[in-house]
C-alpha cells in the first residue's frame, strides 16, 4: 500500500534530514516507526501525506506516486499530525462536515460515521463548539474522527497518542486493530514504544535520518522487549 | 460542491464573527465581538463620508469627471498595498498548511482559495469607498441608471488586478527567499524593498506631475489621475466603463482580471508546496552551533524574547520596523538634500520660512517612529503560547515591562538618528537640538505605553493568522487612530506657536503633557496587569 523507495529530504545548507530510506508497508499491516526527536521521522511521514515537498526519491501509495499523483494519492489516505492546527472558529462538527465534503461523503453515511467515532471518543456533546474552546486531546479526538470518516486505505498518524486520556488511547488502538482487519494499512510514528510493541507488526528505526533496523516485529526483537532492541540499534 | 467553493467557503466561516458569536459560550468574547462590529460601523461611515465629500469636492471645482478615475485608483492603490503586506502568512506559511496539503486539494485550489479569501474579506473597504464615491459621482454627473450598475459590477473587478501583481511580489519574494538558508532575513529584506519602492514611485510620480506646473491641487490630482489612468490602464477601462458606458472597457476588466487570476495561480500552484517546504521547514537545516548563555534580567530576558519574535515573523517585522527605516532614510536625505529643500518640496515651494518648522523636528520623526507600536500587537501576539509566559513565576507588569522595553528599544535609537539628522540639516541650535531629542525621546515612551494599553486591553489571543493581530486587530487600529491624528494635531500647534514663542520654552511646553501621558499610560499599563 505504501512503498517509499531511496527518499532523502535536504534543507537549505545540503544537510540531509533523511538519508536514502527504504520502506513497504502492506495492506492490513501497521508498521510503527520509532526514532528519536528529530530522526526524521515527521519529515518523512510528511512527504508520505504530500505536504512537504522532496527531490530525491519515490513514495508511491496504492502504486500511485506521491510526486505525480498527489490527487490519487491524497483520495485514500488520512493523516493526522502531531499537534493538529484546525480551523480554530468552526465547531467541531463543522469540521468535520468540511472534510465529509472533501471527500464527497454522502450525509447520511457522514452522519453516521461522525456519530459513531465522536461515540467510541466520547465527544459528541462537544461537538456543536467552536474548536478554539477545546483541550489538546479534545482537538486530537476531532483530527482522528476526520481521518477516519472517508474509510481511508492508508492511514498515517504522527504521535497519534499524545495528549489523548486512556480511555481514548484504548479506542484509538481498537479501531487500529479493526482497521487493520479489515485490509487498512497503518503507518505511524511513536515514542511510546510499549505501545508501538503490542500493536504492530512490523517497525522501522530511524536514527539521523537513515533506518537502523527494520521489519518484522518478531525477527526484529528476537525475543526481547523492543525497547531493549531499540536501545541496542542506537548504540550500535 | 465544487471542492474551490467548498475550502473558500470553509476558509470564510472558520474566521467568521458570526460563526463564534453563534456557537461559543464565552460572553466576553462575544461581547468583543460587538465592540469590534460596533468600531467597524464607525470606520465604514467615516470612510464612507470622506469618500463622498471627496467626490463633492470634486463636483462643486467642476472637475467631476476625475471621480470614477480617483475611485480607481483609490481602490487600485489600497488593493495592492494591503495584499502586499499580507501575502506572507495568508497565500504562503499558513498555520493550517499541514492540514489543508494532505487533503485531497490541488496545490493552486489551495492557493486561488487563499488569495480569494484576500480578496472577499477585503471587499468590503473597497465596495465602500466605490458606493460613497459612486454616490458623491452621482449628486454632479447626469448619468444612466447603467452606468451606476457598471460601477458597481466593475467595483468588484478593480481590486483583482492589483492585488494579483501584489500576489506575484509577494510570490516572487517567497520563491527567491526559500532558495536560501535565512529564508526569513531575505524575506524580511526583500518585502522592505518592494514596500520601499511602492512608497518612493509615489513621489516619483508626484515629481512628474508637478513639473507640469499645475496650479491648483484639484485640477493637479485630476492630471495626476488622468495620467494614472494612462499608466495603468484598468483606471481607463473603469473611467470609460461607467463615463462612456464603454462595454469595451468592461470587458477589458473583467477578462483581463478573471484570465490573469488564472495565469497567476498555475505558475503558483506549480511552486507552492516547494515553497512552502522551504519556509516552514528552515529551523531543522541548519548545523547550529551551541553558543555560550547569556544571563538577563527578567525585563531584559523578555525585552530579548519581544527581539527574536519581530525577527522570525516577514509579517511582524515589516509592519513594526518600516516606520524606523523611513525615518532613516528621510534622516539621510534630509542631510544630503537639506532641510530647506526637503521642506520646499513638501510645501510645494510655498513661501515658508523654515526656522517656523523647526519645532516641529521631533514630531516630524515620531510621524514615522510611532505609526507602529509593537506593544499594541504583542500581547495578542502570544497566542497560544501565552501558557509560557502564564505559568512561569513572572508578574504581568513585569512581562508588560519586558514588551515596552523592546519597543524602546527600536524606536529610541532610531528617534534619536532621525532628530540629529534633521536638526543637523536645518541647523538647530544644540541647546534646542537636545530639548528635541528629550521631547522625541518622550514621545517614544508615550507611543510605548500607550502601545502597551491599546494591547492588553484589546489582548486577542486566538488567531488563527498573526496578521489578524498585526494588521487588522483592534489593538492596533486603536493605537493609531488617536495617536495619528494627535501627532497631526500636535505638529499644527507647535509650528503655530513656534511663531510666536522661543522654541527652547515651547520644547519645553510639549516634553512635560507628553511625559505625562506617557506617565499616566504606564500606570494604566500597571493597573490593567494587577486587574488581570
Amino acid at each position: 500500500m505504501l512503498e517509499i523507495r531511496h527518499y532523502s529530504k535536504a534543507y537549505g545548507d545540503g544537510k540531509k534530514v533523511v538519508d536514502d530510506i527504504s520502506l513497504e508497508v502492506m495492506s492490513g499491516d501497521i508498521y510503527g516507526f520509532i526514532g528519536h526527536n528529530g530522526a526524521g521521522k515527521s519529515t518523512t511521514i510528511r512527504a508520505v501525506v504530500g505536504v512537504l515537498d522532496f527531490d530525491e526519491g519515490e513514495i508511491f501509495i496504492d502504486g500511485h506516486s506521491v510526486k505525480e499523483e498527489p490527487m490519487e494519492c491524497k483520495k485514500i489516505t488520512a493523516y493526522i499530525p502531531d499537534n493538529p492546527d484546525l480551523y480554530e472558529n468552526l465547531t467541531g462538527f463543522q469540521y468535520l462536515n468540511f472534510v465529509a465534503d472533501v471527500f464527497s461523503i454522502d450525509a447520511a453515511e457522514r452522519d453516521a460515521r461522525i456519530r459513531k467515532y465522536a461515540d467510541l471518543f466520547e465527544i459528541t456533546d462537544a461537538l456543536g463548539s467552536v474548536i478554539s474552546s477545546y483541550s489538546h486531546g479534545m482537538k486530537q479526538k476531532v483530527a482522528i474522527i476526520s481521518a477516519l470518516i472517508h474509510e481511508p486505505k492508508l492511514l498515517v498518524l504522527d504521535e497519534p497518542f499524545v495528549g489523548l486520556d486512556p480511555k481514548a488511547t484504548f479506542t484509538l488502538k481498537e479501531i487500529m486493530h479493526e482497521m487493520c482487519r479489515q485490509g487498512t494499512a497503518i503507518f505511524f510514528s511513536t515514542h511510546v514504544l510499549d505501545v508501538a510493541e503490542k500493536l504492530c507488526n512490523k517497525v522501522a528505526i530511524i536514527r539521523h535520518g537513515k533506518i537502523i533496523a527494520s521489519g518484522l516485529m518478531e525477527e526484529l526483537t528476537e525475543g526481547h522487549s523492543l525497547e531493549e532492541t531499540f536501545l541496542e540499534a542506537d548504540h550500535e | 460542491m465544487n471542492k474551490s467553493i467548498l475550502l473558500l467557503k470553509t476558509l470564510l466561516l472558520s474566521t467568521s464573527q458570526r460563526n463564534i458569536y453563534k456557537y461559543s459560550n464565552d460572553k466576553k468574547k462575544k461581547k468583543r465581538i460587538l465592540g469590534s462590529l460596533i468600531g467597524a460601523a464607525l470606520l465604514y461611515t467615516m470612510l464612507m463620508a470622506y469618500s463622498v465629500f471627496m467626490c463633492i469636492g470634486y463636483g462643486m471645482a467642476g472637475l467631476i469627471d476625475a471621480a470614477p478615475q480617483m475611485c480607481a485608483l483609490i481602490i487600485s492603490a489600497l488593493a495592492f498595498a494591503f495584499t502586499l503586506f499580507k501575502t506572507n502568512g495568508y497565500l504562503f506559511n499558513f498555520r493550517e498548511y499541514d492540514m489543508l496539503m494532505s487533503l485531497p486539494f490541488e496545490a493552486r485550489t489551495v492557493a486561488a482559495c487563499k488569495f480569494l479569501y484576500m480578496y472577499i474579506k477585503s471587499m468590503p473597504w473597497y465596495i465602500s469607498i466605490s458606493v460613497a464615491m459612486m454616490i458623491g459621482y452621482g449628486v454632479f454627473a447626469r448619468q444612466g441608471v447603467w452606468a451606476y450598475v457598471l460601477w458597481l459590477i466593475l467595483s468588484l473587478f478593480l481590486p483583482v488586478i492589483p492585488m494579483l501583481a501584489a500576489s506575484f511580489l509577494g510570490f516572487l519574494i517567497a520563491r527567491i527567499s526559500a532558495g536560501f538558508r535565512q529564508t526569513k532575513i531575505v524575506q524580511t529584506v526583500l518585502t522592505f524593498i518592494f514596500i520601499l519602492f511602492c512608497f518612493s514611485l509615489r513621489f516619483i510620480i508626484e515629481y512628474i506631475v508637478r513639473n507640469d506646473a499645475v496650479e491648483s491641487v484639484l485640477q493637479k490630482t485630476s492630471e495626476f489621475t488622468g495620467k494614472a489612468a494612462t499608466a495603468y490602464p484598468p483606471v481607463a477601462w473603469f473611467t470609460n466603463a461607467v463615463t462612456k458606458t464603454g462595454l469595451t472597457g468592461a470587458l477589458c476588466l473583467t477578462g483581463i482580471s478573471v484570465l490573469l487570476f488564472a495565469v497567476l495561480f498555475r505558475i503558483v500552484g506549480h511552486s507552492y508546496r516547494n515553497i512552502n517546504s522551504a519556509l516552514r521547514s528552515n529551523a531543522a537545516a541548519r548545523s547550529i552551533r551551541l553558543g555560550k548563555g547569556k544571563k538577563r534580567s527578567v525585563v531584559q530576558a523578555i525585552a530579548y524574547k519581544e527581539f527574536k519574535r519581530m525577527t522570525g515573523s516577514t509579517v511582524y517585522m515589516t509592519n513594526v520596523a518600516i516606520g524606523e527605516i523611513m525615518a532613516v532614510i528621510f534622516g539621510i536625505l534630509t542631510l544630503v538634500v537639506g532641510f530647506d529643500r526637503i521642506v520646499a518640496l513638501v510645501t510645494q515651494n510655498a513661501p515658508v520660512d523654515t526656522a517656523i518648522l523647526q519645532p516641529a523636528i521631533p514630531f516630524i520623526v515620531y510621524f514615522f517612529i510611532g505609526m507602529m507600536a509593537t506593544t499594541a500587537c504583542s500581547p495578542s501576539l502570544e497566542g497560544k503560547n501565552y501558557w509560557i509566559l502564564q505559568s512561569l513565576p513572572v508578574e504581568k507588569k513585569t512581562i508588560y515591562q519586558g514588551k515596552m522595553l523592546f519597543n524602546l528599544y527600536l524606536t529610541v535609537p532610531f528617534m534619536v538618528f532621525g532628530i540629529l539628522c534633521l536638526c543637523l540639516s536645518a541647523k538647530v541650535p544644540v541647546l534646542d537640538s537636545v530639548l528635541y531629542l528629550i521631547l522625541g525621546i518622550a514621545a517614544c515612551a508615550f507611543s510605548t505605553t500607550w502601545g502597551c494599553v491599546c494591547g492588553v486591553k484589546h489582548m486577542r489571543l486566538d488567531w488563527e493568522n498573526e496578521v489578524e493581530v498585526i494588521k487588522q486587530g483592534s489593538a492596533v487600529v486603536l493605537y493609531m487612530l488617536p495617536n495619528m491624528f494627535v501627532v497631526m494635531g500636535l505638529t499644527v500647534l507647535v509650528v503655530f506657536l513656534g511663531m510666536y514663542m522661543d522654541h527652547k520654552l515651547l520644547a519645553l511646553l510639549f516634553i512635560l503633557p507628553v511625559s505625562l501621558l506617557a506617565v499616566l499610560s504606564y500606570r494604566r499599563v500597571l493597573s490593567l496587569a494587577k486587574k488581570e
